[in-house]
C-alpha cells in the first residue's frame, strides 16, 4: 500500500511520461475542470435555450430591420477554431510521452490560429453592433449575448494555452502535465461550444 | 476508542503534527487552507446572517401582529422581506449545510486530511464573505433589494425600479453564485477523488451522497439564475431587450429562467438536512439505516427530479396546460423518493433501541414538519388547488414549515450532535432537551396557523392587512409563536457558549458513531487521522477490527504519509489507491483573489465598466500568482 | 434477455441501467417543453408545430428506453443477488448501483408516461 506514486515528484519530462502510463484514475484538475465545464456548458444551455425561447415568442424572426446573419463566413471561421482540437490533443499526447518540444510547437500553433479566430471574430461584432445594436429587439439582445460570452470562452481559453507555453518553458512536471490535460478539456469544451453557437447563430436561415 | 501507541506510532504522530499545524494568530486565519478552520469561518459567519434574517422576520411578524400598523412603512416591508429571503437562503442555510457541516464533516467520514482544492476552499468562503457584505452594504444605504427574493420582472426593471436596490441584488448574487460553484467542485472532487482505499461508492456515508446531490445541483442550477441576472442588468443599465414585450422580450423569460434554479435550490437547502438526520439515526438507533441503496438513490433522485418540475411555481401564469403537464407530472413523482428516505427513517428508529437525546429529538421534529409540509408540498401539484392557493400565506406556511421545521430544524440537531467532535466536551443534555421542545413549540406556533390564514384568503408578501376579515388572532398568534422560538435558539445558542467553556470532556466518539470522525480525536487534529483508514463496509467505525489494522500500519509506517503534506488520491468508483498527493499549505492569494472580485464587482455596481476591467486584471494575476508554485516545491 | 446480456458487459449494463431512464426523461422533459412552446407561441404560424406527434414520438421512445434501463439494471440485479450491497468492488458496488437503478427507472417510466399522456390529451394551447 505504500508504494503509491508520488506523482507530484516527477519533474522531467522522462518521470512524467512515467507517471502517465501508470495512473489509474484522471487527475483532481482534470476533475476540477470537467466540473467547471459543466456549469459553463449549462450557462450555455441557457442562452441558447433562451434563444429559441424568444424565437418561439417572435413571429419575424430576425425581426423587420434587421439583416439575417450571413452563412458563410461563421461557418469559415469556425471550422477553424474547431480544427485548432488537432493541434492540442497532439500536444497532450506528446507531453504524456515527455516530448515537450513537440508538444508546445503545437500549442503555439494553436494559439496563433485561435487569437486569429478571436480577432476576426471580434472585428465581426463590432462591426454587427453597429448594424443592429442589442437595444433595438430581443433578437439582437440575445445574439449578442451569445456571442459575447462563447469569444470571452476563447479569450480565456487564449490564456490559458499561453499560460502553459510560459510555464513549460523552464520543463514538464507533473503539475504542469495535469495543467495542460485541463486545458485541452477546457478546449474541446470551447470547440463544441462553438458548433452549438454559430449552428443557433444561423438557425434562422434553415 | 483506546488508542495506546508505542514509541515509532507516537514519531510519526508528532512529525505530522508539525507538518500540518498552522499558525495561530490573526494572519493564520486569514491564510488558512484548512478544512477545518475554513468550516468554522463559515459557521460563525452563517450564524451572523441568521441572526440578520431573523431580525428581520421578527421585525415584520411585529407589523403583522395587529391589523393596519404603522411599525414600518411599505417600501421598509418590502426591503425586510427581500432581505429576509436573500438573507436566510443564500447566506445562511446553504453557506450553513455546504460551507460549515459539508467542509469540516466531509474530509474526516471520508478518510482524508483535506479538501482536494484547500486553497479553493478558502477562496469560497473570502467570496462567500465578500458578496455577503456587498448585499447588506444595500441595507445601510437604504436601497436594500425590494421586489422579493425572487425578484420578478416587470417590476425589477429600471421603469419601476430605478434605483440601485436591484442592482445590488444582481451584482450580489451572482457574486454569491461564483462562491458556491467553487466550493460545490470541491467537494464533488473531494467526494469522487479522496475517499479512503476501500471506501467504494456503495461504502460511502449517506451524507457523503447528500453534498454529492448538492454539489451537482449548484452545478447545474447556479448557470441559470447567473444569465437570468445578467439578462437582467444588460437589460437595467445597457438597454437590452430580454423581459420587454415591444420588443419580442418576455417577461415569463425570468421566470421560467430562475425557477429553473430556483426549485433545485428549494432541493438544495433540503438535500444536507436529509444528510445530518441519515447520520444521526442510525447512531442513536444503534443499528445500521434500514434499505441503505434506496436511501442513497433518494438523495440524488429527489435532487436530478427537481430539476424538472421548475414551472409548478408558474401553474397561474396563464400558461397553456400541454406545456404544464410535464411539471405536474414530475412534482407528483419528487414525492416518491422522499417518502422513502421517512420510511427508511422511522423503520430504522422503530427497529433499533433509540435513545432519544438532543440531536434524535431535532430529528424527530424535522420529520414531523417534513411530513406536513411535503403533503402541503404535493397538494400544490395538482395545477387547480395551486392556483385557488398560489400567493396566499398557505404557501408561506408550506415553505416555512419545509425550510425552517425541515431544514434548520437537522442544522439545530447536527449543532449538538458534533459540538462534541468539534470542541472535545459535551453540550448540556437537559438544557438541550429543553430547548429542542420551546424550538419546536416556536416552530409549530408561528407557522401553522399560515395554513389557515391562506385558505382563508390572506395574500403574501402584504404590509398590513384590515381588521375586518377575522385574520388578527391567528397574526398575532403567529408572532407570539415568533418570539418563542427564538427564545428556543438563544436558549440552543447559550448552551453551546455554555458548554464550550463548562462541558464534560467529550472523548473521541461520546456517542459511538459508525463514520469516521468518530475514530479521531475530538478536536481533530490538523492532518484528521496519523494514518489514512481503510475502510470494508459502511459504517467503518463500527469495524472494530479494521480500526485494529490501522493502529497497526501505524507502527509500521504504512499509509501514514508524513514525509510531508499528504493525502492519498484514489479511483472514483471503487476507490483502489492510486496515488499520494502533496498538498499546499497556508496561502494569501485566496484571500486577495476575493478582495479584488469584490472590488470588481463595487465597479460594476457603479457603472464604472474600465476599472471593473483593471480589477478583473488583477485578480487573474492573484490567480498565477497562486499558481506559482507547485506543490514538490512547497 | 439473458442470452443477449451475455455478450453485454456488465460495467455498461450498470450504468446505462443507473442512467438511462434518467436520461431519457430529461430529453422529453426539455423536448417535450420546447415543443409546447413553440406550438402555442407567435412563431406556430410560420413553424407549424405538430404537438401531438412530437408528443406521441417522445413518449414513445421514452418508454422504450426507461423498460430497456430497467431490463439492464435488473439483469445486473439478478447477476449479483448473492452478493451483500455493502460487499467489495466491482459485484458489491453494481449490486448496489442495481438495486437503486431497478427503483428509480420504475419512476421515470411512470413520470414519462403522465408527461406524455397530459401533452397528447389536453387541447393545446388551452389554459387552465
Amino acid at each position: 500500500m505504500n508504494a503509491l506514486p508520488y506523482s507530484g515528484e516527477a519533474t522531467t519530462a522522462a518521470a512524467v511520461a512515467r507517471v502517465e502510463q501508470g495512473r489509474l484514475a484522471r487527475p483532481n484538475g482534470w476533475w476540477g475542470m470537467a466540473l467547471f465545464v459543466a456549469t459553463e456548458a449549462t450557462l450555455f444551455g441557457t442562452i441558447i435555450g433562451t434563444y429559441f425561447y424568444l424565437r418561439f415568442n417572435n413571429l419575424h424572426w430576425p425581426p423587420p430591420g434587421v439583416p439575417e446573419p450571413k452563412l458563410t463566413l461563421p461557418l469559415v471561421l469556425t471550422g477553424l477554431l474547431v480544427a485548432t482540437s488537432v493541434p492540442v490533443q497532439f500536444a497532450v499526447v506528446t507531453a504524456s510521452r515527455g516530448q515537450l518540444a513537440r508538444a508546445r510547437a503545437a500549442l503555439l500553433l494553436a494559439a496563433i490560429v485561435q487569437a486569429g479566430y478571436l480577432g476576426m471574430q471580434l472585428h465581426l461584432f463590432v462591426h454587427d453592433v453597429h448594424e443592429f445594436p442589442p437595444s433595438g429587439s430581443a433578437y439582437s439582445s440575445i445574439y449578442f449575448t451569445m456571442l459575447g460570452a462563447h469569444h470571452l470562452h476563447v479569450f480565456v481559453g487564449i490564456l490559458l494555452i499561453f499560460w502553459i507555453l510560459l510555464r513549460t518553458a523552464t520543463g514538464l512536471t507533473s503539475y504542469r502535465m495535469n495543467g495542460l490535460r485541463a486545458t485541452a478539456f477546457y478546449w474541446y469544451f470551447v470547440n463544441v461550444l462553438a458548433l452549438c453557437v454559430v449552428g443557433t447563430q444561423l438557425s434562422p436561415l434553415a | 476508542m483506546a488508542t495506546t501507541v508505542t514509541e515509532p506510532g507516537l514519531e510519526r504522530v508528532e512529525r505530522l503534527g508539525r507538518i500540518w499545524v498552522e499558525p495561530r494568530g490573526l494572519l493564520g486565519w486569514l491564510r488558512t487552507t484548512d478544512h477545518k478552520r475554513i468550516g468554522l469561518l463559515y459557521f460563525f459567519t452563517t450564524l451572523a446572517f441568521f441572526g440578520a434574517g431573523g431580525i428581520e422576520a421578527l421585525l415584520m411578524r411585529t407589523q403583522l401582529a395587529q391589523p393596519n400598523e404603522k411599525v414600518l412603512s411599505p417600501e421598509t416591508y418590502d426591503q425586510l422581506m427581500t432581505m429576509h429571503g436573500v438573507t436566510m437562503i443564500f447566506l445562511f442555510v446553504i453557506p450553513m449545510t455546504t460551507g460549515a457541516f459539508g467542509n469540516y464533516l466531509i474530509p474526516l467520514m471520508i478518510g482524508a486530511r483535506d479538501m482536494a482544492f484547500p486553497r479553493m476552499n478558502a477562496l469560497s468562503y473570502w467570496l462567500f464573505l465578500a458578496s455577503g457584505l456587498f448585499m447588506y452594504a444595500s441595507v445601510f444605504m437604504h436601497v436594500a433589494p425590494n421586489a422579493g427574493w425572487f425578484d420578478y420582472v416587470p417590476l425589477a426593471l429600471k421603469e419601476f425600479n430605478p434605483g440601485r436596490n436591484i442592482d445590488f441584488y444582481a451584482l450580489g448574487l451572482i457574486f454569491n453564485a461564483v462562491s458556491s460553484t467553487a466550493a460545490a467542485i470541491n467537494f464533488i472532487v473531494t467526494i469522487f477523488k479522496l475517499r479512503a482505499p476501500g471506501m467504494s461508492i456503495n461504502r460511502m456515508p449517506l451524507f457523503c451522497f447528500a453534498m454529492l446531490a448538492v454539489s451537482l445541483s449548484l452545478i447545474f442550477a447556479l448557470p441559470s439564475l447567473t444569465i437570468d441576472l445578467v439578462y437582467l442588468e444588460l437589460q437595467r443599465n445597457l438597454g437590452f431587450h430580454f423581459f420587454d414585450v415591444a420588443h419580442g422580450g418576455d417577461a415569463l423569460l425570468w421566470q421560467h429562467l430562475f425557477w429553473l434554479f430556483g426549485h433545485p435550490e428549494v432541493y438544495i437547502i433540503i438535500l444536507p438536512a436529509f444528510g445530518i438526520a441519515t447520520s444521526i439515526i442510525p447512531t442513536f438507533s444503534k443499528r445500521k439505516m434500514i434499505a441503505f441503496p434506496l436511501v442513497a438513490l433518494a438523495e440524488l433522485l429527489v435532487a436530478f427530479i427537481g430539476f424538472g418540475v421548475w414551472a409548478h411555481h408558474m401553474f397561474a401564469t396563464g400558461l397553456p396546460t400541454i406545456t404544464l403537464v410535464f411539471f405536474a407530472a414530475a412534482s407528483m413523482m419528487v414525492v416518491i423518493p422522499s417518502s422513502i428516505q421517512v420510511f427508511a427513517w422511522t423503520v430504522t428508529v422503530a427497529l433499533g433501541r433509540p435513545e432519544f437525546r438532543a440531536p434524535l429529538l431535532f430529528i424527530g421534529g424535522f420529520i414531523v414538519f417534513f411530513v406536513l409540509g411535503g403533503l402541503t408540498g404535493i397538494m400544490f401539484a395538482a395545477i387547480p388547488f395551486d392556483q385557488a392557493t398560489t400567493d396566499t400565506y398557505f404557501v408561506v406556511a408550506h415553505f416555512h414549515f419545509i425550510i425552517f421545521g425541515a431544514a434548520v430544524f437537522p442544522i439545530l440537531g447536527g449543532m449538538y450532535y458534533w459540538f462534541p467532535k468539534v470542541t472535545g466536551r459535551l453540550y448540556h443534555e437537559g438544557l438541550a432537551k429543553l430547548s429542542f421542545w420551546l424550538t419546536f413549540l416556536g416552530t409549530a406556533l408561528t407557522f401553522f396557523p399560515m395554513h389557515i390564514i391562506g385558505l382563508l384568503g390572506m395574500p403574501r408578501r402584504v404590509y398590513t392587512y384590515p381588521s375586518s376579515l377575522g385574520w388578527g388572532a391567528y397574526n398575532l398568534s403567529e408572532t407570539i409563536g415568533a418570539f418563542i422560538l427564538t427564545a428556543g435558539l438563544l436558549l440552543i445558542f447559550g448552551n453551546l457558549l455554555y458548554s464550550r467553556f463548562r462541558g464534560a470532556p467529550a472523548g473521541p466518539d461520546p456517542f459511538f458513531g459508525g463514520t469516521l470522525e468518530w475514530a479521531t480525536t475530538s478536536p481533530p487534529p490538523p492532518y484528521n487521522f496519523p494514518v489514512i483508514p481503510t475502510v470494508t463496509s459502511a459504517y467503518p467505525n463500527w469495524d472494530a477490527e479494521d480500526r485494529q489494522a490501522d493502529l497497526r500500519r501505524l507502527e509500521r509506517g504504512e499509509l501514514v504519509l508524513d514525509k510531508g503534506h499528504e493525502t492519498p488520491a484514489s479511483t472514483v468508483v471503487d476507490a483502489v489507491p492510486d496515488e499520494v498527493l502533496e498538498m499546499p499549505g497556508e496561502s494569501p492569494w485566496p484571500l486577495a483573489v476575493a478582495v479584488c472580485t469584490g472590488l470588481l464587482f463595487i465597479m460594476l455596481l457603479t457603472q464604472h465598466y474600465a476599472v471593473a476591467g483593471v480589477f478583473a486584471g488583477f485578480a487573474l494575476l492573484c490567480v498565477a500568482a497562486w499558481h506559482a508554485k507547485e506543490p514538490q516545491e512547497s | 434477455m439473458r442470452l443477449s446480456a451475455r455478450y453485454l458487459d456488465p460495467e455498461f449494463l450498470q450504468w446505462f441501467g443507473l442512467f438511462g431512464a434518467a436520461l431519457t426523461w430529461t430529453v422529453q422533459l426539455v423536448v417535450g417543453f420546447g415543443v409546447t412552446v413553440a406550438r402555442c407561441g407567435p412563431a406556430n404560424a410560420v413553424l407549424g408545430v405538430d404537438v401531438k406527434a412530437w408528443e406521441l414520438t417522445l413518449m414513445g421512445t421514452g418508454i422504450a428506453l426507461a423498460l430497456l434501463a430497467e431490463a439492464a439494471a435488473l439483469n445486473i440485479l439478478w447477476q449479483t443477488r448473492n452478493v451483500d450491497y455493502g460487499g467489495p468492488p466491482p459485484e458489491g458496488r453494481r449490486h448496489f448501483f442495481a438495486l437503486a437503478a431497478s427503483i428509480g427507472n420504475v419512476l421515470f417510466l411512470v413520470v414519462i408516461v403522465l408527461s406524455g399522456t397530459g401533452a397528447v390529451f389536453h387541447q393545446p394551447c388551452t389554459q387552465s
